[in-house]
């Protein structure tokens, strides 16, 4: 499944997050080192308050770390301008969040081109045709996000996050707001998506089902790494949750 | 309740900045200019007791004749009335004055001061006096033939300092003088911006009016009595068929202080006119920011409506709000109308119209009335949108976005066309004949239906207007269609004050563009000169009647003909008669006479034209008693009746009627006809020479003529820049609030885009377009919206000879290019302020 040398799609280095000062000061992030790799399908996990989020928020150049560097495809993200943070993220990233992933004055389809119409690139039509077909919306391209479920909503940003080829998708409980029906199924795409088209996640999830689709789990606690796992499985995750005192 | 409404009040204090901002906007206008005029009124009130402080008794005629637009002309009184004055007891000093048209000219050749329009410019007496008007701040009194003082501002004005040579225009011609002394009038350099040429007596008699005549007598007593009393043993020398009336001091400084009084209180009304069409227009941004407040909150209160609360208890809070906000930002509006006050005090100057000095007049009743007027405005503004958040459904807490009902309703489209239809259909009928009084209501309920038709066809216009965006910007331009299409409520209120503008604005102008083209075919077929010397004086001064004699004498020049004015008073009405010569007017002039030449008009004759001989049942040898400014009444028997009074008034008479009397008259236009084969060159350079030479008037070709009295309307493009330059501000600040508020509600969505790769300058194109999508939106309706009304003025008028409709095709570009302008403008600051919006808060799953 993971091939023998595997190279570093994303990684945080001594990564530490502060906020507020003196008394008050909490640590999101504490000393954190972490590498993510490429065609793994990573999960994290870890009690509420942990510092996942904040974690992919710092990966994802959406924030900035208080001490230690990230690193996105061989660049410190700390050394980018806002333009080229915004670019790198436009093309190096896919996002997945939890809910409200799409601009409602957007059809589905305009929704998966964003990234690509916002760089005025035309992207791969034929990759992105086949992850259209892929996801199942073909008959759904012209709706706009009102007049779609909530499972096909997930779907869209699922699409939208493949559609530039990204290096890495960022996904943070992309399942949360959905029946576990509706759950796993977008969980099986994204297992598809790394086996059949090579794709790069990492995925925040509080589900130890969700996360049993990862090729590997990383633990968080207090803002801590507190342990990895390699080929989950639901049960072997619980048990490990429990003793984190969640 | 009460609590909850102060909490959520005090919660949101950019909610509260910006509505309080709308509000400001409206009261500042109305607090400033309300003012303004109380200090205009002051200052000037000042000013008279100031210069009459000294004067206890004024003595003149008592005959006056008034022409058509207020203008008056009282009749002279004679020199030698004031030695009978001096000889009274109780009078310690008396001396003559005179006031009469006359211009500086400058070092340049060009007279000083604008003519018509602006202050007048005026000749005048400077003597030494114990009671003077004018006191010497530099030099010394005029005295002789030969020497003239100036006001200071004037004099600074042109340049001049003491023994400059000074040319003067007046009735009686142009002459120079030596200048001799600065002069200023109370504590001001120059009285309302007014120019003053000062001399002395027997030369300002001579030169500005009839010699041996005086305007009037000023009296200082010498305190043995009350001026009552002073001003009782005048009037007692004087008989009364001398016709002659005295007044104490404290009479003619009121008198004086209600003239000004009257002639401010038309500004005053222009700018509350300007005012209540700002507080109409920004009720429509109070209106629309409520609507915006009611339905961002409607998570909010339908909590609340699930929590127990009463939909009465919800709409209750918001007028509570509104009350707070009322408040808050008529108090501020007060502050920054002293604001709009000061820099209209400060701007004035700077255009010439010098201002006496003294504060700004703040009092307690203008804030009061600020006040009610700010709250009742914000109030009324707020009660539908109240309305409508009281009858949010608990269940809406459930709801994911707060949009406001997109539907644009199927009874909004049925009321909004029925008004429209209702609207037309009057306008029809009085096509069709019916009384034209009728046409306001036609375009009120058009205007009516249009904004209430707004939501629904903001959309699709939204959507249309959109597409160039979204051809030129890709898909930041779609964006910002599909954003300023997705509230067509929203959009179609904050157009509105833009709609509203712009067909003010397209209207007038459209009237400008109509009369403008009738003005230049009228001109075109009844005048017939080769060239025109024109003075833009409007009924006060304007060409001596010898600059005619002077130009029909160059070579090569067939007739040079003088056309004045004259005040007289028909049957105790005032009337402004046209005076012509009849024996040069010929060739130049065609007013259309029936059967009959310009000869029959002869000193005891007036030539009247048809539509008047109707109306008073006239016909040739009719007598026509006319009273004169020398109080003279003369028969004028009616020799023949014309065609064309668009141009000549209903009488024109000749200047031999009242040849050597102290009538006054000026030529407004000089024409004139070259000899067949005459070079046409030489001859207009000598016309200039001559006409250079006698200081005033501007000489023009027959098509430069023609273009420069149908270009006259174009006077109306002031009031026109006004109204638009108000409601550019307005329609800014409106687009801006909605714009902050439409961006605080979209934090997640610009979050988003921005988490996915959207950069900051595209973050703003969005913004900015869909600003002006929104701005182009208010203009295009209200360009067709002005054209249609434009054209129903413009109907309406055609008894008065306005015949043919004009599209202002200048004025439109500019007016689109202007709403694009405000768009751009508008969104600076809220696209600035979406850049800043934190992206986690996009990722913010709660
Ligand atoms: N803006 C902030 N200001 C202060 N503290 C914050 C802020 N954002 C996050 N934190 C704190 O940082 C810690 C980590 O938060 P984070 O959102 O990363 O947790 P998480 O692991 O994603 O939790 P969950 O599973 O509930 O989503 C928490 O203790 C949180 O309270
Ligand atoms: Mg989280």
């Amino acid at each position: 499944m993971t091939s023998p040398t595997l190279t570093v799609a994303a990684s945080a280095k001594n990564a530490t997050k502060k906020y507020g000062k003196d008394e008050g000061v909490v640590y999101a992030l504490n000393n954190v080192s972490v590498d993510f790799y490429s065609g793994q399908f990573t999960a994290i996990m870890g009690p509420s308050g942990s510092g996942k989020s904040t974690l992919m928020h710092c990966i994802a150049g959406l924030d900035e770390l208080t001490e230690g560097t990230a690193v996105i495809d061989n660049v410190e993200l700390s050394t980018l301008s806002d333009k080229n943070l915004t670019q790198l993220r436009r093309e190096k990233i896919g996002f997945i969040f939890q809910s409200f992933n799409l601009v409602p004055t957007l059809t589905a389809e305009e929704n998966i081109r964003l990234p690509l119409m916002l760089g005025n690139n035309k992207g791969d039509e034929e990759w992105i045709q086949r992850v259209i077909s892929t996801v199942h919306l073909n008959d759904r391209l012209t709706h706009r996000p009102s007049e779609l479920s909530g499972g096909q909503q997930q779907r869209v940003a699922v699409a939208r996050a493949l559609a530039s080829k990204p290096r890495i998708i960022l996904a943070d409980e992309p399942t949360g707001n959905l029946d576990s029906t509706t759950g796993s199924e977008i969980l099986k795409f994204m297992r598809m998506a790394v086996d059949e088209l090579g794709q790069t996640i990492v995925m925040v999830t509080h589900d130890p089902v969700a996360a049993a689709y990862a090729d590997r789990i990383v633990f968080l606690a207090d803002g801590k790494i507190a342990g990895e796992m390699l080929e989950p499985t639901a049960e072997k995750v619980l048990d490990r949750m429990k003793s984190l005192g969640n | 309740m009460f609590r909850i409404a102060l909490k959520s009040i005090v919660g949101r204090k950019a909610r509260l900045v910006l509505t309080s901002l709308a509000v400001i906007l409206g009261t500042a206008f109305l607090s400033g200019t309300s003012v303004f005029s109380a200090t205009l009124d002051r200052t000037f009130n000042n000013l008279f007791e100031d210069v009459f402080k000294n004067i206890d008794g004024y003595v003149r005629s008592t005959q006056v004749v008034e022409g058509d637009f207020g203008l008056i002309e009282r009749q002279r009184i004679p020199a030698d009335y004031v030695d009978k004055v001096l000889s009274v007891p109780g009078v310690s000093d008396a001396v003559p004055d005179i006031q009469a048209f006359a211009r500086i000219v400058g070092k340049d050749g060009k007279p000083i001061g604008t003519e018509g329009a602006g202050p007048p410019t005026f000749g005048s007496v400077a003597v030494e006096f114990k009671g003077a008007l004018w006191t010497i701040a530099e030099g010394k009194f005029p005295k002789g033939p030969t020497e003239v003082a100036l006001d200071e501002a004037s004099a600074e004005k042109a340049g001049y300092v003491l023994g400059d040579k000074v040319k003067v225009v007046a009735q009686s011609g142009s002459r120079t003088f030596t200048l001799v002394g600065i002069a200023s009038y109370g504590d001001v350099r120059s009285p309302g911006g007014a120019t003053f040429a000062l001399f002395d007596v027997p030369t300002a008699a001579e030169f500005l009016g009839k010699p041996g005549f005086v305007d009037a007598i000023l009296v200082v007593g010498d305190g043995s009595r009350s001026d009552d009393a002073l001003a009782k043993d005048i009037d007692a020398i004087f008989e009364p068929s001398q016709k002659v009336e005295t007044l104490t001091g404290a009479e003619i400084t009121k008198e004086t202080q209600d003239d000004i009084g009257q002639a401010l209180s038309f500004f005053s009304i222009f700018l509350t006119i300007f005012s209540v069409i700002a507080l109409g227009v920004g009720s429509f941004v109070i209106y629309n920011v409520f609507s915006i407040s009611a339905a961002q909150r409607q998570k909010e209160n339908a909590l609340l409506r699930a929590l127990g609360a009463n939909r009465a208890q919800i709409t209750r809070s918001m007028l509570i709000e509104s009350i707070v906000v009322g408040l808050f930002g008529s108090l501020l509006g007060f502050v920054g109308g002293i604001g709009i006050s000061k820099l209209l005090s400060v701007a004035l100057p700077a255009l010439g119209f010098d201002l006496p000095s003294g504060g700004l007049v703040i009092s307690a009743s203008i804030l009061i009335n600020t006040v009610i007027v700010g709250l009742v405005v914000t109030v009324l503004s707020a009660v539908l949108p109240a309305r409508r958040a009281g009858k949010v459904p608990p269940l809406a807490a459930m709801r994911a976005t707060a949009i406001e009902t997109a539907g644009p309703g199927r009874v909004r489209l049925f009321w909004g066309l029925g008004s429209m239809l209702v609207g037309l259909g009057i306008i029809g009928a009085v096509i069709g004949g019916s009384s034209n009084n009728l046409l306001g209501f036609g375009v009120l309920f058009v205007f009516i239906g249009t904004i209430v038709i707004g939501p629904s066809i903001a959309r699709p216009v939204a959507l249309f207007l959109g597409r160039p965006a979204e051809t030129l910007r890709g898909v930041t331009g779609q964006m910002a269609r599909q954003n300023a299409a997705r509230n067509p409520k929203r959009t179609s209120r904050t157009s509105a004050p833009v709609l509203i503008g712009v067909a003010l604005v397209t209207a007038v102008s459209a009237l400008a563009a109509s009369i403008n083209g009738q003005i230049a075919d009228i001109f075109t077929e009844q005048f017939k000169g080769d060239y025109a010397v024109n003075s833009n004086a409007q009924g006060f001064g304007g060409l001596s009647p010898d600059l005619a004699t002077t130009l029909s004498s160059i070579d090569g020049v067939n007739d040079a003909s003088g056309i004045g004015t004259v005040l007289t008073k028909i049957n105790d009405k005032g009337r402004t008669l046209i005076v012509i010569t009849p024996s040069s007017i010929g060739g130049n002039y065609d007013i259309g006479l029936v059967n009959a030449d310009y000869s029959v008009l002869d000193k005891d004759g007036i030539l009247i034209s048809e539509s008047l001989a109707e109306r008073d049942n006239l016909k040739i040898g009719s007598v026509i008693p006319v009273t004169f400014g020398d109080g003279v009444t003369r028969d004028l028997t009616v020799r023949a009746l014309y065609v064309h009074n668009d141009l000549a008034g209903d009488r024109v008479i000749s200047r031999e009627t009242f040849a050597n009397t102290t009538v006054s008259s000026f030529d407004f236009s000089i024409y004139v006809t070259l000899e067949k084969g005459a070079d046409n060159e030489k001859v207009r350079a000598e016309l200039q020479k001559a006409v250079d030479e006698y200081g005033q008037g501007k000489l023009l070709s027959r098509d430069e003529y023609i273009d420069e009295q149908a270009g006259q309307v174009n006077q109306l493009l002031g009031l026109i820049y006004g109204l638009l330059a108000l409601s550019v501000i307005i329609a800014i600040v409106g687009i801006i609030i909605t714009l902050l508020l439409s961006v605080f509600e979209r934090q997640r969505e610009i979050g988003l885009l921005r988490a996915v790769g959207m950069t900051r300058s595209q973050v703003r194109t969005t913004v900015r377009w869909e600003s002006v999508i929104t701005s182009l939106l208010g203009a295009v309706v209200g360009i067709l919206l002005g054209l249609g009304l434009g054209w129903v003025i413009v109907f309406a008028l055609r008894d008065q000879g306005l015949t043919s409709f004009q599209i202002p095709v200048g004025s439109t570009v500019f007016i689109m290019v202007m709403s694009f302008v405000v768009g751009v403008l508008a969104a600076v600051y809220p696209a600035w302020r979406a850049t800043k919006v934190d992206m986690l808060d996009a990722l913010n799953t709660n």
